[in-house]
């Protein structure tokens, strides 16, 4: 996916941040150990939260260990993991899965055919597993393509499509929890789906690829209304996770959910203004 | 509906939402069913589990809407008992009775099959929008409403609502940075006073 959930580090404690790297580790473990090595390619820092929120939820019982890494060899890591982290795995792959197979249909790209192949028996298993949400995944990704072709302008429409799959993934579990976790999925796909756009627009607009912020990049106020669509996308989230009874690791997902989702959007403007700054340099030399 | 959430829990109302979260915790974890298999008690203690939950459930309602329950407008429902049922043209009638049973999709079609667009159809369309998530066209139809009629009280206050939990979020955000993490209720009391004073233009903390 996109690795735009992440922490925001410089504020987070050393424990927490060694904590939710534990956390990631113990994810790309679950991968490798489940789907090989291609499994672990696909390991990203977004599912990574919802680990971390899951396990906060419903305080599942974790088991710490030390383990060696492709990335790391030589030094022994921690890792943490648990039932939740089997699901996620689980739902990360059949994300990709999807996404591949997506690729392949619409830009005929052979190696995202590959890598659907080599997915496919487990992907079979997974949807067994969890029919109602890789259901979700499918038609999902199928209307987004939908809205790419029609050149769908109307920012809602478009981000729901990424928003009702999240969603559905938030949902470990049917129970009194499902309409705040639905909420969360929702407005953080939202969050992410145009964040993506944001981040990809120069290179759309250069390659003339739907992005459906396009019609708002030229007017005046292009960063400023963006980045009040996305704090809007967050404030309903977080409104919704702050009903969670959420203990655990709360620092670090209170972290992610109102500074780390910053991250990247800081970074694209900080890029762009010294883009701006250079070409005006060169100009007045 | 529990008559006094708080004392089920054992906090007082004036508790954290954090301190209400570990009240929360310690009693579901003391009434859990798993620790009452073949006891005579299971009955009363499931009954117990199951009002904690309630009374947790109510008392994050509540707060959500700025701790006053007969304030209750975050579910995007139509405010007020008046619908303007004398004035309203009987499509826009409709779309309210859809409001009201959070039928926002239905809403939303109606909406869309009604060609003349006046500051109510802004109103009911932001309401309706709010309910199906679309929260971008939400705000923007609130303050469409608002611009074609700005002395309406019930349009203003969908507007400060929309505008308000962006507002928080910040706000939170950067309480979060000094390490303090202010949900409690003083901070939204502020807040509300705040947006009132501003409605009536005045400005009650400069920093809001």
């Amino acid at each position: 996916m996109f690795g735009y959930v992440n922490v925001y580090k410089p504020e987070l404690k050393m424990k927490d941040f060694y904590k939710y790297k534990a956390y990631y580790c113990g994810l790309c473990k679950t991968l490798k150990d489940k789907y090989g090595r291609f499994g672990q390619m696909t390991l990203s820092y977004d599912m990574t939260f919802l680990i971390l929120l899951l396990t906060s939820l419903y305080e599942s019982d974790t088991i710490q260990s030390l383990d060696h890494c492709v990335i790391h060899p030589v030094k022994k890591h921690d890792t943490l993991t648990n039932e939740i982290t089997e699901y996620v795995a689980d739902m990360n792959i059949a994300l990709t899965y999807y996404h591949l197979i997506d690729d392949w249909n619409d830009e005929k790209n052979i190696g995202g055919l590959a890598g659907a192949k080599v997915l496919k028996k487990s992907v079979n298993k997974i949807i067994k597993t969890y029919p109602r949400q890789c259901q979700k995944i499918e038609e999902c990704l199928n209307r987004l393509v939908e809205c790419e072709k029609r050149n769908e302008t109307e920012i809602d429409i478009v981000s729901r499509c990424f928003g009702e799959l999240m969603s559905e993934l938030f949902v470990y579990r049917i129970d009194n929890w499902e309409e705040s976790l639905r909420k969360i999925g929702f407005f953080l796909g939202k969050f992410i789906y145009i964040l993506d756009a944001y981040d990809d627009i120069e290179k759309d607009k250069k390659h003339h690829s739907y992005n459906p912020l396009i019609a708002r990049y030229d007017t005046p106020n292009y960063e400023e209304d963006c980045k009040k669509i996305l704090t809007m996308m967050m404030a309903d989230c977080t409104i919704e996770f702050e009903k969670l009874p959420c203990l655990q690791d709360i620092d670090i997902l209170r972290n992610i959910l109102y500074d780390g989702v910053w991250t990247r959007f800081n970074k694209i403007n900080e890029d762009r203004n010294k883009e701006k700054g250079t070409q005006n340099d060169s100009k007045s030399v | 509906m529990i008559a006094n959430p708080y004392s089920v829990l054992g906090v007082s109302p004036n508790a954290s939402n954090d301190e209400i979260k570990k009240a929360y915790r310690e009693l579901s974890r003391k009434y859990h069913p798993d620790s009452y298999v073949d006891n005579p008690l299971a009955d009363l203690a499931e009954e117990k589990f199951k009002e904690v939950q309630e009374a947790y459930e109510q008392i994050m309602k509540d707060r959500e809407n700025g701790g006053n329950s007969s304030n209750s407008n975050s579910s995007y429902g139509p405010t007020g008992s008046s619908n303007n049922s004398g004035t309203e043209s009987p499509e826009l009638n409709n779309v309210y009775n859809y409001l009201n049973s959070r039928r926002y999709q239905e809403a939303l079609n109606l909406l869309s099959s009604i060609g003349q667009r006046s500051a109510r159809w802004y109103y009911y369309s932001a309401l309706a929008n709010g309910g199906a998530g679309n929260n971008v066209q939400a705000a923007n139809h609130a303050q469409q409403a608002v611009n074609m009629e700005p002395n309406n009280t019930e349009y203003v206050r969908l507007l400060n609502q929309v505008q308000w939990s962006g507002q928080k979020y910040q706000n939170t955000r950067y309480n979060n940075s000094g390490g303090n993490f202010g949900t409690g209720n003083m901070c939204c009391d502020l807040w509300c006073a705040d947006s009132l004073c501003e409605c009536m233009g005045g400005d009650l903390c400069s920093c809001f």
